[in-house]
């Protein structure tokens, strides 16, 4: 065998064990192949290096390793031999034979190494068994000394499968028991859900009549079919139309119109009505829709909702008008004929669907309202926790199914109400009216008192600690608001002993009172200038609500108690000499007076410091490590100096600046002492061995530290380097180590020194 | 070989050379055979095997699990191929089982009718090799590491036993009964041994690193221990006493001859003795691995011009020759360590057990068999019809190229 062959094959042993890959590369496994098919000499040659590698303490090497001697294995008979030959040590180094030596680290892999060595002899022993006596008793003694389980591709022991089988059956046993309880709990479930989604379908349908009436009747909640049948037949459709209009008036009410805010809202675009999105009102209104009408209607509609509920935007108010005459405009116009054939009529359609809530449905949409409730928070989560349970644990599929119809009904109940898209905002507004309202409700519902509530009746307030005020004084309530505002304003009429004592609540931080008034403030005023009565000062009294939330607030002091009262004994100093019962010193001035101190009570320093703004800029100086300095300091870093601009490499980018730092550099390679050369160091080192800091000197020029040798294998090491051990390093660390016990000895020594002649604390 | 076998024709040599040269090229060519296979009875470490000497054809085992086997080693068949078979058992489901690991098994010199076995429960058992029960059973306070009959002994049948007792047991086999008690030790005796070649001449090795011997007449004391330093003073440490060895002494052989004895120490050392003045013959060795916390069983081979002795050395079998100590080979096939091996004269065979439960068969590889391989050569496409060929050959795919 030549050398350079020789060398090759150790190179080739070498990059291949060290790839700290699970898997060879094949094509260097190919040409280590080739080189052993030459002679017996080089597989001599390459045995004695895969032993040697094999030998190494590092699992991924030994796998590398072990990989390609199996490959080798199938292929040369001598290789066989002389592998076979050293068997034992070979199985002690794969397999882990000898307890005492353990496959080395990483874990994983001398885990995944042992496995494969085992199947892999398993297979040998299949194939050339007969052949190699050594392997077969290696083999056997595998199997029958050392209990190996070759069936058993993981490589388990007994205890470990018994463990798994244990947890398995107990898994087994409480899916079972699940599936049972979800069964049950759904057979009682079940007609209740059942009830509840046919209350829930002739809810919607109670809500919805027109399907059934105005379309046709097959398909009452598919909103798609109307609208082709709307938009291709415009004329046709006429007749229906006015049904629905009466149909709608007579039964549920003018829900259509009460859109009309919205309406108005939107800029009527020409001709086209955009995105009304309200089917209904489209259909109602086929011919109110061209422009001329639009103005009218939009009045008409804005009558309608200030009348059905009393609370709306004062801004609002200005338009009103007969919402009768629409509809008799609306009629005659279509009596009239003025629709002719080349009036072309655009109607964009939106597919959804609006309802509002009348006086009239109002009870049909509590009832769907609750029913929506029960169904997302009750009924969705249980069936979906059981076909949860039931896919887990693959029970029956009846079961399945049977909870997969339920969540679809359920969903498809969920999903029609979303397309009905009842309006509650209303319905909000006007029960809040109404608890404002009626007073003398006996309180029969109660409103949810617990936590925040933005609106608080006008007879509860003062149960809520808030001045009275509405009622006692005709003024606005924020008007009382002095302009800088401590976060609970005393009110100066409180008399009763409940509201100081609310008071206190309030300032102390953790009560509810005082969070309730922090909320009152944050959430400034307009929520209660909609709930009271609209004002015109409204909007600027809660400007200055807000300038004085902005403005800084700070501690007052005595002079400010003081303010333009004279102070008798300000500044007065008492001595009270002596309260000796006889002796009494010659003369005493009792009183002294304190030019500082009488000062001090009538002048005032306010300190504003101003706002914290945290930095946002880093220092940015290119460090040793080629990275840049990460520091966030206001003015300077103390370690590069005050904070300039620098660009992405961390040069300066004021030219003056890069100058300076330059002079700098030279001035500090200039102090450095010739010996120092980094060059030289890092050569004086080489033939040492010892470390004079070279790395710190040149640490610029010369990046990282030395290269790991073989970059592709895990570290062994490295898993010494977790937060545990750093903190140990840093707490174990002698300098440290000694400073604690310098304190606790002198501790110690000072206790000794006060008590060492006490019997007491001497004994300990 | 053809020499050899001229010389023997013209009667030039003596018939006992031709024999020696024979068996001496055989020993040397002692493998691990493919051919020879031992049936696997032990569920565990096997401690000692004996050869009898009458017909060289059964083998005892004993194991640490207490099984004792009957081995039948020749072969009738005709076929290289053989396993020796288990001719009986005393298996774990035998009334009379040791009950603890069986640590010394021996035939009667005489007779293959009989056998003896001691174990760590304390009872050493005379079997009747017919019914396989014990026709007698001696009990002893201690556990017995070692017991030995003696192979040429016309005017006694003494068994020596040595225990965790120091004193050595002599037990009669006539009478039944412990009649003689050999004091002198000072710590377990780990092997006992007669002379093969004085009747009446006993060797036994203790822990406490001496080897005394005795002549069994002698009721006062032994003639002599064996000094590792042959008496020179200054050598020898701080100890006064003689000791043959460093560590426990925990094997002892007769040479076949009886003049020599050799014994093996946990201080990692063989020595060569001589037996009739317990001089040292100073033979290095080099090292011996030995590890054994019992006693160790190892043997010298017989008929050999050169004498060999086989010492197991951790899991494999050292081959030394006996008076140089030159290593001839390290037979390995092991996965444990080996704790008894026994030679067989007429086969130039070698048995060996270990604590990894096998018995492996170590046999003379013929010449004639290499002179077969070369015919293999020429003719390969021959050879490789055959199924157990295959797997010896090369199997390159041609996809490497």
């Amino acid at each position: 065998m030549e050398l350079p062959q020789r060398e090759r094959t150790a190179e080739l042993i070498e990059e291949l064990t060290t790839s700290g890959q699970g898997q060879l590369n094949p094509d260097k496994m190919k040409e280590l192949k080739k080189i052993c098919k030459v002679s017996n000499d080089c597989i001599d040659h390459v045995y004695h290096l895969l032993m040697s590698q094999l030998n190494q303490d590092h699992c991924e090497i030994r796998l590398s390793a072990f990989q390609i001697a199996s490959e080798l294995f199938s292929r040369s008979h001598h290789f066989r031999t002389l592998l076979v030959d050293n068997f034992q040590e070979f199985l002690e180094l794969t397999v882990e034979t000898d307890t005492e030596q353990p496959l080395p680290p990483p874990k994983e892999v001398a885990k995944k190494l042992r496995s494969l060595a085992i199947q892999t002899v398993q297979s040998w022993q299949a194939s050339y068994g007969s052949a190699y006596k050594k392997l077969a008793l290696g083999y056997h003694f595998l199997k029958q000394v050392k209990k190996v389980d070759f069936q058993d591709l993981e490589a388990r022991t007994i205890s470990e499968r018994r463990r798994e089988e244990e947890r398995q059956r107990k898994m087994e046993r409480i899916y079972k028991a699940r599936v049972e309880a979800a069964a049950k709990e759904m057979e009682e479930s079940y007609q209740e859900m059942e009830s509840t989604l046919t209350e829930m379908e002739s809810c919607l349908r109670l809500l919805l009549p027109e399907f059934g009436v105005a379309d046709f009747q097959t398909d009452t909640s598919s909103h798609s079919n109307t609208q082709p049948a709307s938009e291709g037949l415009p004329d046709v459709q006429q007749p229906c139309c006015s049904k629905a209009l009466t149909d709608v008036e007579t039964e549920s009410g003018i829900r259509g119109r009460e859109d009309g805010p919205e309406e108005e809202n939107r800029t009527p675009a020409g001709n086209k009505n955009q995105d009304t999105g309200n089917e209904e009102e489209e259909k109602t209104f086929t011919d109110c829709s061209d422009p001329p009408k639009k103005g009218t209607e939009n009045k008409e509609h804005n009558k309608e909702e200030k009348r059905q509920s009393e609370v709306k935007d004062g801004s609002e108010e200005g338009e009103s008008s007969e919402e009768e005459e629409s509809v008799e405009e609306c009629l005659p116009l279509r009596s009239s004929g003025l629709i002719s054939h080349a009036y072309s009529l655009d109607l964009n359609l939106s597919p959804g669907l609006h309802v509002k809530e009348t006086e009239d449905n109002e009870a049909v949409v509590s009832t769907v309202i609750e029913l929506h409730k029960l169904i997302q928070t009750k009924h969705l989560p249980a069936v979906q926790g059981w076909v949860q349970v039931f896919t887990k644990s693959r029970a029956d599929e009846q079961l399945l199914r049977r909870a997969l119809d339920l969540k679809r009904s359920l969903e498809g109940a969920v999903q029609k109400h979303k397309e009905l898209h009842i309006d509650y905002q209303t319905r909000s507004c006007r029960e809040k009216t109404d608890t404002s309202d009626d007073d003398d409700d006996d309180f029969d519902e109660v409103p949810e008192k617990e936590g925040y509530e933005p609106h608080i009746p006008e007879h509860m307030r003062a149960e809520y600690g808030l001045d009275p005020s509405p009622s006692t004084s005709t003024a606005q309530p924020k008007q009382k608001r002095p302009p800088v505002k401590r976060p609970a304003p005393p009110p100066p009429q409180t008399t009763s002993r409940r509201l100081m004592r609310l008071l206190e609540e309030q300032q102390d931080p953790t009560s509810a009172a005082a969070t309730l008034s922090l909320l009152r403030q944050k959430i400034s005023l307009p929520h209660q200038s909609s709930s009271s009565s609209g004002a015109a000062s409204s909007s600027s009294q809660s400007a200055s609500g807000q300038q004085a939330a902005q403005a800084p607030v700070v501690p007052f002091g005595l002079d400010l108690y003081y303010w333009g009262q004279e102070q008798p004994n300000a500044g007065k100093i008492i001595k009270s000499a002596s309260q000796h019962q006889f002796w009494v010193p010659a003369e005493v001035e009792e009183e002294v007076e304190n030019k500082e101190l009488l000062e001090q009570s009538k002048s005032r320093y306010i300190s504003f410091p101003g706002r914290f703004v945290p930095v946002s800029h880093f220092c940015r100086a290119p460090l040793g490590s080629g990275k840049l300095c990460q520091r966030q300091d206001r003015l300077k870093c103390p370690f590069h100096g005050p904070i300039i601009p620098r660009d992405e490499e961390g040069r300066p980018c004021r030219p003056e600046d890069r100058q300076r730092e330059e002079q700098e550099e030279r001035r500090k390679r200039e102090q450095e002492p010739d010996w120092r050369d980094a060059e030289l160091m890092r050569d004086i080192e080489a033939a040492t061995g010892e470390d004079l800091g070279s790395d710190r000197l040149g640490g610029k020029k010369k990046k990282g530290k030395k290269k790991k040798k073989y970059p592709n294998l895990s570290d062994l090491k490295q898993s010494s380097d977790t937060s545990r051990s750093r903190l140990e390093r840093k707490v174990f660390n002698k300098s440290t180590m000694r400073r604690v016990a310098q304190v606790l000895s002198k501790a110690d020594r000072r206790k000794h020194d006060k008590f060492s002649n006490q019997f007491n604390y001497a004994l300990n | 070989m053809l020499g050899f076998l001229t010389a023997r024709r013209a009667g030039l040599d003596d018939p006992l050379r031709l024999r020696r040269a024979e068996s001496t090229r055989r020993v040397l060519n002692l493998k691990l055979n493919p051919d020879r296979d031992v049936d696997r009875i032990h569920g565990n470490g096997i401690n000692s095997i004996d050869i009898e000497t009458i017909e060289g054809r059964y083998m005892l085992s004993g194991g640490a699990d207490g099984v004792i086997v009957i081995y039948d080693l020749e072969n009738y068949s005709g076929k290289p191929q053989y396993t020796c078979k288990a001719v009986c058992t005393v298996g774990r489901s035998n009334r009379h089982v040791h009950k603890f690991s069986v640590e010394t098994v021996l035939w009667y010199p005489y007779d293959t009718g009989m056998f003896v076995s001691s174990s760590f429960d304390k009872t050493m058992k005379v079997w009747d090799t017919e019914t396989l029960k014990p026709a007698e059973v001696f009990e002893f306070e201690s556990n017995i590491y070692n017991h030995h009959l003696s192979p040429i002994a016309r005017k006694h049948s003494l068994i020596a036993v040595g225990t965790k007792n120091p004193k050595i047991q002599l037990c009669d086999l006539k009478s039944g009964s412990k009649i003689h008690v050999l004091q002198g030790h000072k710590a377990e005796v780990l092997s006992v041994r007669w002379s093969p070649r004085y009747e009446h001449i006993l060797a036994t090795a203790s822990a406490d690193s001496k080897v005394k011997v005795w002549d069994v007449r002698r009721a006062s004391g032994s003639l002599f221990s064996l000094d590792q330093d042959n008496g020179d003073k200054s050598k020898s440490s701080s100890e006064a006493v003689n000791t043959a060895h460093n560590g426990r002494v925990n094997g002892l052989s007769f040479t076949s001859d009886g003049l020599f004895l050799l014994t093996t120490g946990t201080d990692d050392r063989m020595r060569l003795w001589n037996s009739a003045t317990g001089e040292n013959t100073l033979v290095n060795y080099g090292k011996v691995c030995n590890e054994s916390r019992k006693g160790l069983q190892f043997t010298v081979s017989q008929g050999c011009s050169p004498e060999f002795v086989f010492v197991p050395c951790g899991s494999s079998v050292a081959v030394y020759v006996l008076h140089t100590g030159e290593l001839v080979t390290m037979l390995r096939g092991h996965y444990n360590n080996v704790d008894c091996c026994k030679f067989h004269p007429d086969h130039q065979e070698l048995y060996s057990g270990g604590k990894d439960g096998n018995i492996l068969a170590w046999v003379p590889v013929l010449r004639a068999s290499d002179m077969e391989e070369e015919s293999d050569q020429k003719n390969k496409g021959a050879a490789d019809s055959s199924a157990g060929n295959r797997a010896l050959q090369d199997a390159w795919s041609s996809d490497e190229d």
